[in-house]
C-alpha cells in the first residue's frame, strides 16, 4: 500500500525540516504580525528576498509549493481586481470605455495581492516541511502556560495526535464501504449532485458507528496501559531548541527592524 | 508454582436489570503457567478477562492480583502495570502515531525517565522481532505486525500477566502463527504467564490448563488433552470445535479405526497415521 502522506509534509532533508517546531510556530505567527508593516514597493521586496531564502533553504521542490498556491490564486485575482475597479484616488493610469484604472487602485491591488500571496506562502512553508505531529508537540509545548488556566493543553494535543493516527485507518474503512456499498448499486460517481450527496449517507453512517466503536476499544486498551491524564507523565519526543532556532528568530527580528525603518524612517 | 491471580466468588453484570455475565466465578493463576479460557460467544470469558486488571469491577467477590485488590482506588495502577492486555481488533489499541510512539505510551503514562523508555523499546520490539518497523505507520503493517506491537507496547511495562483477550481472532492464518510464536517464547524465555482467552481450541491446546466458560459460569477445567478426551461432547455442547486432529480422530475410531496415543498434535497424528498404515 502507498504511504498516506496526511497533509502536506515532504519528507526532504534540510535545515527547515530540522528547526525545532515551535521556533517555526513562533515565525509563523510574527511574520503575520510584521507583514502589514510593509506598505511600499522595498518593503515588500525584501519580504519577498527572506521569503525566497526560505525556500530555498528548505529544499522543498518548487512544484510543490506551486500545487499549494493554487488554491488561492483565484482569491488574489479576485483581491486584486476589486482593487483596480473599486479604488479612485491618483492619477487615471488608463481607460477602457467608461472604465476609469487609478493608479492607487494597481499600487493597492498588488500590495494586497502580495501580501496574501508572501502570507500563504510563509504559512505553507510550516506545513511543507513540519509532520502534523511535529506542529502538535510544538502547539502543546507553547500552550503549556496556559495549563495554569486550567485549559486542557495535553488532552487537546492528544486528541489530536490519536485524530491523526485514525485518518489513514478511517480512510480505508470508507474505502471497504464504498465498495460494499458499490456492490449493492449505490452510485457514489455518477448521476445528478443531489443523488451524490444522498449517496453519502450510506457511508457516512456505518463510518460513525465503527467510530463510536472505535473510541470505545482504545479509550479501554488505553486504560489498560495505564493511562490516567497528563498527570506525572514523561514524554518520548522532546523537543530541542538549537542554535538554528536562535538564528531563525534573530533573522525575523532583523527583518521587522527592516521594515520598521523602511516604513518610518526612509523617505 | 505461587498463585498470582486469585479469582474468588465473583459475579458481574454491565447494568442493574441485565443478567448476570459472570456467575460465581472463582479460579486461580499460576505465576508462570499458560492458561487458556475458552467459551462460545456470550460465556463472559472477555468480560473475565476485564475483570482480572479492574477494568470492570464485579458487585460480589473479589479479585487479587499479586495480593492487590482490583476494587482498591489505589491498587489498579499497580495492577495494570502488572497485568497487560492485548485486545482483539489490532487497529482499535494502537495509539501512537508510530510503532515508536505506540510502544512509548505505556511507558509514558508510567512516567518512565526517557532513556529507560528508549532501552525498554528497544528491548521489547527485539522480543517480538519488529526492530525493522521502529518508524512505521500503524497503516502500514499487517494485523499480525500490529498485534505483536501491541504485545510489545504491554512487555516494555515488564508485565508478571499477559492476557490475549482473543488477540488472534482477526488475524489470517500467518498473522496467529506469529503472534502465537512470540507468545510462546515470551511464556517459555521470559518466564510470563500468559492467560488467553479465546473460543478457538486449536489455540488452547498449546496451555497448559484450560478452563470452559459457559452461560457466565465455570464449567470445566483442566488439562487441554484430557479435557478434550474426556469431555468432547460437552465441549461440542457448548459449541466449541474441537481440534481438528481430535476430530480426525474420532472419525477414524467411528469407522474403526483406532488410533493409541493422544496424538493432539498434527505431527503426532501424522506420525501414528503413516504407521497405522505401516502395520496393514
Amino acid at each position: 500500500m502507498p504511504p498516506i502522506i496526511i497533509g502536506q509534509y515532504v519528507p526532504v532533508d534540510s535545515i527547515v525540516h530540522r528547526l525545532d517546531p515551535r521556533s517555526k510556530l513562533i515565525s509563523v505567527f510574527l511574520f503575520i504580525l510584521i507583514i502589514f508593516l510593509a506598505n511600499s514597493f522595498i518593503a515588500y521586496g525584501v519580504i519577498g528576498l527572506f521569503i525566497g531564502a526560505a525556500v530555498l533553504l528548505s529544499r522543498v521542490p518548487l512544484s510543490f509549493i506551486v500545487r499549494g498556491m493554487k488554491p488561492i490564486v483565484i482569491v488574489v485575482i479576485i483581491t486584486f481586481l476589486l482593487h483596480l475597479f473599486l479604488t479612485k484616488q491618483g492619477e487615471v493610469v488608463f481607460q477602457i470605455g467608461s472604465m476609469k484604472f487609478y493608479s492607487e487602485g494597481i499600487i493597492q491591488g498588488t500590495y494586497i495581492s502580495l501580501r496574501l500571496l508572501f502570507l500563504v506562502l510563509f504559512t505553507s512553508l510550516l506545513t511543507l516541511t513540519t509532520t502534523p505531529i511535529e506542529i502538535t508537540d510544538g502547539l502543546e509545548a507553547l500552550l503549556h502556560p496556559l495549563k495554569r488556566l486550567r485549559l486542557p493543553v495535553h488532552e487537546f494535543a492528544l486528541m489530536m495526535s490519536i485524530a491523526l493516527r485514525f485518518i489513514p485507518t478511517l480512510l480505508e474503512e470508507a474505502e471497504k464501504i464504498i465498495k460494499a456499498q458499490s456492490a449493492r448499486g449505490v452510485e457514489f460517481t455518477s448521476g445528478p449532485l443531489k443523488e451524490r450527496m444522498k449517496a453519502i449517507v450510506p457511508l457516512l453512517i456505518p463510518l460513525f458507528v465503527s467510530s463510536f466503536k472505535r473510541a470505545e476499544d482504545l479509550a479501554l486498551a488505553m486504560e489498560a496501559r495505564g493511562y490516567r491524564g497528563g498527570e506525572g507523565r514523561t514524554k518520548l519526543r522532546i523537543l530541542t531548541w538549537g542554535l538554528r532556532d536562535h538564528l531563525l528568530l534573530l533573522s525575523l527580528f532583523i527583518l521587522t527592524a527592516i521594515l520598521v525603518w523602511i516604513r518610518f524612517y526612509m523617505k | 508454582m505461587a498463585e498470582l491471580i486469585q479469582v474468588n466468588d465473583v459475579y458481574f453484570r454491565y447494568n442493574e436489570d441485565a443478567e448476570d455475565a459472570v456467575k460465581g466465578v472463582s479460579l486461580s493463576v499460576f505465576s508462570g503457567e499458560w492458561l487458556a479460557i475458552v467459551g462460545h460467544n456470550g460465556s463472559g470469558k472477555s468480560t473475565l478477562a476485564k475483570l482480572l486488571n479492574g477494568l470492570l469491577h464485579p458487585y460480589a467477590g473479589t479479585i487479587a492480583v499479586a495480593g492487590f485488590l482490583t476494587d482498591h482506588e489505589k491498587h489498579i495502577w499497580e495492577i495494570r502495570r502488572r497485568v497487560g492486555v492485548v485486545f482483539q481488533n489490532p487497529d482499535n489499541q494502537f495509539v501512537g502515531t508510530t510503532v515508536l510512539d505506540d510502544v512509548a505510551f505505556g511507558l509514558e503514562n508510567n512516567g518512565i525517565p526517557r532513556d529507560e523508555m528508549l532501552a525498554r523499546i528497544e528491548d521489547s520490539l527485539e522480543k517480538v522481532k519488529m526492530t525493522k518497523f521502529l518508524k512505521h505507520e500503524p497503516h502500514r503493517l499487517s494485523g499480525g505486525q500490529k498485534q505483536r506491537v501491541a504485545i510489545a507496547s504491554v512487555i516494555a511495562l515488564k508485565p508478571e500477566i499477559i492476557i490475549l483477550d482473543e488477540a488472534t481472532s482477526m488475524l489470517d492464518p500467518r498473522g496467529r502463527k506469529e503472534v502465537i510464536d512470540v507468545v510462546k517464547e515470551l511464556n517459555e524465555k521470559e518466564n510470563i504467564t500468559i492467560i488467553s482467552i479465546t473460543h478457538d481450541l486449536e489455540e488452547a491446546m498449546l496451555a497448559d490448563r484450560m478452563i470452559v466458560m459457559n452461560r457466565g459460569e465455570k464449567v470445566l477445567e483442566g488439562e487441554p488433552a484430557q479435557l478434550f478426551a474426556m469431555h468432547g461432547e460437552r465441549l461440542k455442547a457448548y459449541q466449541l470445535d474441537l481440534p481438528f486432529s481430535i476430530q480426525l480422530k474420532e472419525k477414524l475410531s467411528e469407522r474403526g479405526i483406532a488410533l493409541s496415543g493422544q496424538s493432539l498434535t498434527h505431527e503426532e497424528l501424522v506420525d501414528e497415521l503413516w504407521k497405522l498404515t505401516l502395520k496393514t
